[in-house]
């Protein structure tokens, strides 16, 4: 048995060892365009500008850590000013790996200033088993930004015979919209996450669930989704209050979240979907 | 309690959260599915959810703290998964502060229209006026989670349909899901609120295009 001296000396060795990632991006429209002015990348986070089309500025986000373990600690803010409009997504799934210690943590922190746009369209978050994971996304909007967010959490690679039998996932969103908030919810799963999945009103054994947020958001929007009712091959489904559209996806795996979810992006979007995900 | 009687004119009766859409999809077909499905809506979703902002409310309220209960009064109102179950709680909440105030008034409902300028999330204000009227905190949350549990079980039984023994033998099986879950609510911080019942947020969604609907939510 080793001493407890011992113990939080391992301890302390292995959290130094974690990996911390932060990129903090600023854009502005200079004109028609616009322009990163400023990126602090450190850690194993990077972010790339690979393209600029019709005006919007292109981010990718790469983690060269190639994933994320218990006690990885990452952090992206985003921030544009007047008038800027920015496409982010990544290189590659991020993949959040079994925790032997204390849980992975994911911060997002978006700030879209007076007539600012911002696409938030990353690829999926996929969870292996004994995963512990807490995200936080913090969304402040101008009452005239708009936003087209989509996150996914692939909870088990279920294609490939994988599930989260045990787990802790603790995703919690707030959007705020000239300072008031406007939309809030957290996902909080716990324990034997695929043994929970299964029950009919969690997930009915799916495991892939993906939720598109649209500022501002009207029935128009509501009616585009619905309209491919027939096309989609998980379950689907959107609404609108509160001045925002929200349209939440589920399936029993990530291949058929990525095709509702790019269907369903594709007919809200006024712009085309990132190149990476259609690949 | 008066105020979570089915006749207190709040309107609960016509609200289903959800489960109008699960019936009409064979989620739920008996009293053993509805269960199941409440289970979680209770254990996990709204329920739990709206338990932890009751504790909050009351709490901010007996503290005489103003800014916690903006704070709970504003998370509450946002945290709604789709426009009907948004409706649903803030339709009650501005029913329940409007009867309560005509009939049983207190200074605390009072202070809750002045610190809150949005919608009035349901469980906010049932919270707010069990704590101005100095009724104790566990037993108002065990009562609160009781009658909106006996309304979805209620919704239930006119829906699939079930027999009124079979409602009363699906309340009794919910009795224990109730407790624990107020249980965790009383421990939870409200940074720390969330669910899982993800079937139900979609379902209260698909029920906005249901053709036949004898709820509106």
């Amino acid at each position: 048995m080793p001493t407890i001296a011992a113990r939080n000396k391992e301890n302390a060795l292995f959290a130094a060892n974690r990996a911390v990632g932060r990129v903090v991006v600023t854009a502005h429209a200079v004109g028609a365009v616009t322009r990163r002015t400023r990126v602090n990348e450190s850690g194993s986070l990077r972010v790339r500008f690979p393209n600029a089309f019709d005006g919007e500025l292109e981010a990718v986000l790469v983690n060269t850590a190639g994933g994320v373990a218990g006690g990885d600690r990452f952090a992206v803010d985003v921030t544009l000013g007047e008038g800027a409009r920015l496409m982010v997504t990544s290189a590659a799934a991020e993949k959040v790996y079994r925790a032997l210690g204390p849980q992975a943590e994911i911060d997002l922190k978006l700030d879209i200033g007076p007539g600012a746009a911002l696409r938030w369209l990353p690829q999926e978050t996929i969870l292996f088993d004994q995963a512990r994971l807490t995200r936080r996304i913090e969304v402040d909007l101008a009452p005239d930004a708009r936003l087209l967010l989509a996150e996914t959490l692939v909870l088990g690679r279920s294609a490939m015979g994988e599930a989260v039998a045990q787990g802790h996932v603790f995703d919690r969103w707030r959007v705020r919209r000239g300072g008031r908030l406007v939309f809030a919810e957290a996902l909080r799963l716990d324990g034997a996450i695929a043994a929970q999945l299964a029950e009919k009103a969690v997930a009915g054994g799916a495991v892939a669930l993906a939720t598109v947020l649209i500022a501002p958001g009207d029935d128009s929007l509501v009616a585009r989704v619905r309209a491919l009712g027939d096309s989609f091959r998980g379950d689907v489904a959107a609404s609108c209050w509160n001045g925002l559209a929200v349209v939440r996806c589920l399936a029993l795996d990530g291949a058929v979240l990525r095709h509702d979810l790019t269907i369903a992006l594709a007919a809200v979007s006024d712009a085309p979907l990132p190149r990476l995900w259609i690949n | 309690m008066a105020w979570l009687s089915p006749s207190y004119p709040v309107g609960a009766f016509s609200y289903s959260g959800g489960v109008e859409w699960a019936v009409e999809a064979g989620d739920i077909t008996d009293r053993v599915t509805l269960e199941r499905w409440l289970a979680v809506v209770i254990g996990q979703g709204g329920g739990f959810c709206d338990a932890v902002f009751f504790v909050h409310a009351h709490r901010a309220v007996t503290a005489k703290d103003d800014v916690a209960l903006r704070e709970v009064a504003e998370l509450a109102a946002a945290f709604a998964p789709s426009k009907e179950r948004h409706l649903e709680t803030t339709a009650q909440g501005a029913a329940f502060v409007q009867a309560t105030r005509a009939a049983w008034a207190c200074a605390a409902l009072d202070t809750l229209t002045s610190v809150c300028d949005g919608p009035v999330a349901y469980p906010v204000a049932v919270g707010v006026a069990s704590a101005g009227h100095g009724i104790a905190l566990e037993a108002a949350l065990g009562a609160y989670l009781h009658a909106v549990t006996a309304n979805l079980i209620s919704a239930g039984v006119r829906l699939i349909p079930l027999g009124q023994t079979d409602g009363q033998r699906a309340l009794a099986a919910m009795e224990k899901v109730a407790a624990a879950t107020a249980a965790r609510a009383l421990v939870t911080k409200l940074d720390d609120v969330g669910g899982a019942a993800l079937r139900a947020d979609l379902a209260s969604m698909h029920h906005e295009t249901q053709y036949t609907r004898l709820f509106r939510s």
